[in-house]
Parts: structure tokens; sequence; C-alpha cells
């Protein structure tokens, strides 16, 4: 049986401030292969924030099952799910979010630093990723001194840098010029292609929307659409064939 | 700023004990040494009546004498002196003051009271065949109207010990003398200068009919306050025997020894109303930065960092905080305490009134501080900081996601 990527079922989100009630996911249901590259689009308040962040185990549904990596997220506690963020799933901001006291190679580092990989290897997987993804040079910058797509790969890096299964990205071409988004999905979706990583991205973006596999739309916390636009990976076909 | 309120707060704690621990290591030593010693031996009974006719026989003076010169006491005891007291009525030409006589032996008493080392003019008594001086305080000197050579008349009644009161009334005769003075004193204690006059120990003896050498007590200085309960306790097991009461500083001056007790609760609550608003101001730093790095623990743990560790880390860091913290501050207050222990606080300039007599009889105040001491105010600062950062921590830890990554 194969094991998909992602899987919802009958994920529910409601937002309470006080009486007032907005619910952002409504029993949405959802299955992503391994090695996909997907973008989920839709209008503000449509729910793609939510259900990245749920996905990645940043919030919690109100019900229903969230499954990645074969486990089921609403019963992990908050330790298992931060452990399950380090070895499994990285995160790209569309804020980048990076330390401001750090260098770029420093924050990028970060997370093999929390896995414990001794420093050795981390120097040499952090300096071969940056060199990949166009940031040579660039290591001993602190975030304050890198261009908005500099930050942006910086955040890539640190998301890619553990080898995940699984990299979520909300709008991450949201602060960049067209240039910038450009060269940011050329890495993106190399590194998909190169390591089968899985990929799921929100975005505004047409240019961003045009480069996805496939394209969840979202409205009202439910999907509206679920198209398959590119061939996916080899491994994500044979998911879906199967599934 | 965290750094500084701890540093500064060890200082401050420091520099407290010290004084404090000084200013009563300072009031000890010079109570005991106005007053009856370290230890003091006298009449069993002496302390609860105050009867100047319960007197220790000339016998059991040698016996303590004795005693005191063996080696193992010999290196405890600092100095040993007799004292005949009684009262009596000293009159001048121009006036006429009730006092304490205390008859001494000027080269042990010198050993052992602070009265010889206050003299404001002429000299103390010296041990030769003059038996007519007398030396007084200032305050008696001022009412008398009497200065250096000023003859004095000092009027008592002659004592009878109980068992030797003859039925024909012998005891009750008046007797009087001629004395010079030989010196004026001022201890700054009213109760010493106005009251206590001091005259060759065989003067005293002949005055008050005593002929075969008794003494009302016989006060011991030693070289270590600690050592008064087991000095006291070898002599009462050497005099188990006789009708004698040892008793130690803390027994024959209970009210000093009562005003250093509640002076040492009202410095504990001092140091713990220090200890805790130098707490608070930890809480609120330490606080006040977690709540500033919400967005780079909400980042940390986004990308991993557990709960628990992130917890971990700030208590990490709390600890290396305090521990360049405590060693500014243990420097700072090791600094100030060395200047109040080698220079000293001088009182006069907080007291220009007057200082109050109570407690401390020197003017300057020269603080001490223990290696017990130093160890105990870094571990309880040490120990504080480090509870104090287990609140800033567990809330680190409870990072609300993803709230926290909008904070930037």
């Amino acid at each position: 049986m194969t094991q998909w990527a992602v899987e919802l079922r009958e994920v529910k989100k409601t937002y309470r401030t006080g009486p007032i009630e907005v619910p952002a996911l409504r029993g949405l249901s959802l299955r992503i292969a391994p090695g996909e590259f997907v973008a989920t689009a839709g209008p503000s308040g449509s729910g793609k924030t939510t259900l990245l962040n749920i996905i990645g185990g940043l919030d919690r549904a109100d019900s229903g099952e969230i499954w990645v990596a074969g486990k089921n997220l609403q019963l992990l506690s908050s330790g298992d799910l931060s452990e399950l963020r380090l070895l499994r799933i990285g995160f790209v901001f569309q804020t980048y979010n990076l330390l401001p006291v750090l260098t770029a190679f420093e924050n990028a580092e970060f997370t093999l630093l929390l896995q414990g990989m001794p420093a050795a290897q981390r120097k040499a997987r952090v300096e071969k990723l940056f060199s990949e993804i166009g940031l040579a040079g660039l290591e001993h910058r602190r975030p304050a001194e890198l261009s908005g797509g500099q930050q942006q790969r910086v955040a890539v890096a640190r998301a890619m840098v553990t080898e995940p299964a699984l990299i979520l990205a909300d709008e991450p071409t949201a602060n960049l010029d067209s240039a910038s988004a450009i060269a940011l999905l050329d890495v993106m979706e190399h590194l998909n292609r190169a390591t089968g990583t899985t990929f799921i991205f929100s975005t505004h973006d047409p240019q961003v929307l045009e480069r996805a596999h496939r394209m969840i739309r979202l409205q009202d916390g439910q999907i509206v659409s679920d198209d398959t636009r590119i061939s996916r990976t080899p491994d994500a076909r044979e998911a879906t064939r199967s599934a | 700023m965290t750094a500084l309120a701890l540093g500064l707060g060890l200082a401050l704690l420091l520099v407290s004990l010290g004084l404090l621990d000084g200013g009563h290591e300072q009031t000890i030593a010079d109570g005991v040494r106005f007053g009856p010693g370290h230890v003091v031996i006298q009449a069993k009974g002496y302390q609860d009546t105050n009867s100047d006719e319960l007197l220790l026989p000339a016998r059991i003076v040698s016996t303590i004498t004795d005693f005191l010169q063996t080696p193992n006491m010999k290196r405890l005891v600092r100095g040993v002196s007799p004292r005949l007291l009684a009262t009596g009525l000293l009159s001048s030409s121009a006036n006429s003051s009730g006092v304490r006589i205390m008859g001494v032996i000027p080269l042990h008493e010198r050993a052992v009271s602070l009265i010889p080392q206050r003299m404001i003019a002429g000299t103390y008594l010296t041990n030769d065949n003059n038996l007519t001086g007398v030396v007084l305080g200032d305050d008696l000197a001022r009412k008398l109207e009497v200065k250096i050579g000023s003859k004095v008349v000092l009027m008592t009644q002659a004592l009878v010990p109980p068992n030797t009161a003859g039925k024909d009334g012998s005891g009750d005769e008046m007797e009087s003398t001629l004395l010079r003075v030989n010196g004026i004193f001022r201890t700054g204690l009213q109760a010493v200068d106005a009251n206590i006059i001091q005259v060759q120990l065989p003067a005293a003896q002949t005055l008050l009919g005593i002929a075969d050498g008794q003494v009302t007590l016989v006060a011991l200085l030693l070289d270590r306050e600690g050592d008064s309960p087991l000095v006291a306790r070898a002599l009462r097991k050497q005099l188990a025997a006789d009708p004698v009461e040892v008793l130690t500083w803390r027994q024959s001056i209970p009210m000093l020894a009562q005003i250093l007790e509640l002076d040492h609760a009202f410095n504990y609550i001092m140091n713990g109303v220090i200890l805790a608003m130098v707490g608070l101001g930890i809480l609120n730093t330490i606080l006040m930065r977690v709540l500033e790095r919400r967005y780079e623990f909400g980042v940390c743990k986004a990308v991993g960092l557990r709960p628990g560790q992130l917890a971990i880390m700030i208590i990490g860091e709390s600890l290396a905080l305090t521990s360049i913290s405590l060693l500014l501050g243990l420097a700072l207050g090791l600094s100030i305490e060395h200047y109040f222990a080698s220079s000293g606080l001088d009182l006069r300039l907080l007291f220009r009134a007057g200082l109050p007599p109570a407690l401390v009889f020197d003017p300057i105040l020269y603080s001490r501080l223990s290696l017990n001491r130093i160890i105990w105010s870094v571990g309880i600062v040490f120990m504080m900081a480090t509870v104090i950062s287990f609140y800033p921590a567990f809330k680190a830890a409870r990072t609300e996601l993803p709230d926290a990554l909008k904070v930037l």
C-alpha cells in the first residue's frame, strides 16, 4: 500500500475571536504523493496558509485526520511535532523568518545543529547546498545584508539542508521581484527533481502557478479544483495509480 | 540590565553582610570588654541577685588562675581580671554622686577591659604602691567638677558575706577613703561614663573590709568569641565542687545577646528584601527578554526545536548570564568589602548628632566577611536566579505557533 506524503481527511479548522467564529477549513480532504510539486491557490482567506500550517504541525485542526510521513499529527504532542518538523518537514515562509543574529550560513546550519550533526558534516552539507542554489560567497552575511531573493534562498537552504521529505512554502515569492521569484522557483523545481522532495506551496503569483505540476484551488476553506498540469515524478505517478 | 541587577544585588548583599558581621563582631568585642568578658566566674546566685555580698574566696580565684595556666586553656585565654564590685558615694568639693566601685589589678584589667584604652585625660591606674588613685568617666568628672589630681572622697558600706555577718552588727559600718583622680575615660556609654570608677583592688578590699583576698568575679577575655562555651564548660567541670557560676557572655549579658539576635533577624529580613528586589528585577528582565524574543523562539520551534530544548536553552542562557554577573558582583562586592574591612565605615559621618549607644561602641565599623558567608551569598543568588529563570523558560517553551511567527 502506498504511503502518501500528505493525507488529510475531513479536516476542519475554525478561528475564534470572542464570539466571532471564522471557519478556515471546512472538512477538507486531500492526498499528495511523494515527490509532487503542488501549488495551492485561492483568494485571501481561502485557507491556504491554514492548510500549510496544519500540514506542518504549526497549528492544530479542530477535527479530522492529518497524516504526514505515516503519522497522524492530531495525536502527536507538541514535542513530537517539533521533532517531525526537524526530521521530515522544511518550511519556507513568506517573510523568510531567518534569525537576524545569525549569518546566512548559521541560519542554514541551525537545523542540522538541532539534529546533532557533527560540525564538519554540517559545514560540508551547507556549503554544497549554498553552491547549488547560488548562495556561495554570501555565507557570512547576516539577513539584513542580503536582498529579499537571497534571504528567501537562505530560507530554502534552511528548509532543504536536512533533506526532508516534505517542504511547505507559504507564498515564497510574495516579497520578491520577478527575476528573484523565477530564480527561486528554478531552485525549488531543481531540488524537487533532483531529490524527489515533495513541495507544497501557496501563492497568488500567476508565474508560480504556471510552474506548479499540480494546482489545488481553495475557496472558503474547501477545495474547488484540483488539477494536475504536468506529469508528476515517477514516484508520484505510481502512488496515484496505486491509490 | 540583568547582569547589572544580579551583580549589584550580590555586591550589595556581600557589603551588607560584611558590615553586619563586622558590626556584630565589634559589638560583642566591645560589649564583653566593657562588661564581664567572654566568660565570667562569680559566686553562685550573683547573676540573679546582683548582691555584692556574694564573693569568690581567694582559694577559688587561685584555682581558676592555676587552671587557666594549663596549656589547653592558656592558648585560648588572652586576659584574666579579678574584680571586686560594690556601690558607694563619691564626693568632691562641688558635688556627690552614687557610683559603682570596681576594684581591679591594673595590669590584669588592661588585658581584659577597654576602659584603660579610653583614657582622655591623665593615666590609667598602675601596679605601684599608690593605692589612692581612681579613674572615672568623663560624665561623672563633669558632674563632680573634678580634673586630674583633684581629691575625692569615696564612701561605702563594708561588705560582709552573709555567712560571716556578726550578731553584733559588724559589717554595717560606713567606710570612707580619700582618693585622687588619676585619669578620666570616655567610652561613649553613658552608663559606664557616669557611674563606673576603678580603684586598685587592695584599696577596694581594704575599704570594703575584705581581708582575705575575696573578689566578686573573675572576667576572662578570649582570643576567639566562639571559644566561650568551650572555656566555660571546662571551668564548670573544674569548679564543679565549688559554689560558683560560670557564664558565657550570652548568659552574663543576655540583653546584648538578645539585641544581637534581634538585629540578626532584622538584617535577615532586610537581606531577604534586597534578594526579593533583585529577584523581581531579574524576573522582569528575563521575562521581557523572552517576550521580546517571541519571534525568534517561534522560528526556532517552527524549524524543529522542541519546547523542552527551548526551555533548557533559556535556563542555560540565564545560568551563563548569572555566572558572569556573579563574577562581576563578587569582584565589586569584595572590593568594597575590602575597603570597609581595612579603612572601615566611619559612622560619625552618618550620625552627626551622636551615635546610638545600644549596639556599636566604636564609631568606625569594620567589615568582616567569612568564606562561608561569601559561598552562602553566591550560592543563594545563583539558586535564586536559576529558579527565577524557570518561569520565563516555561513561558518560552509555550510559545504559540504560528502566531509567534507573525511578529516581526
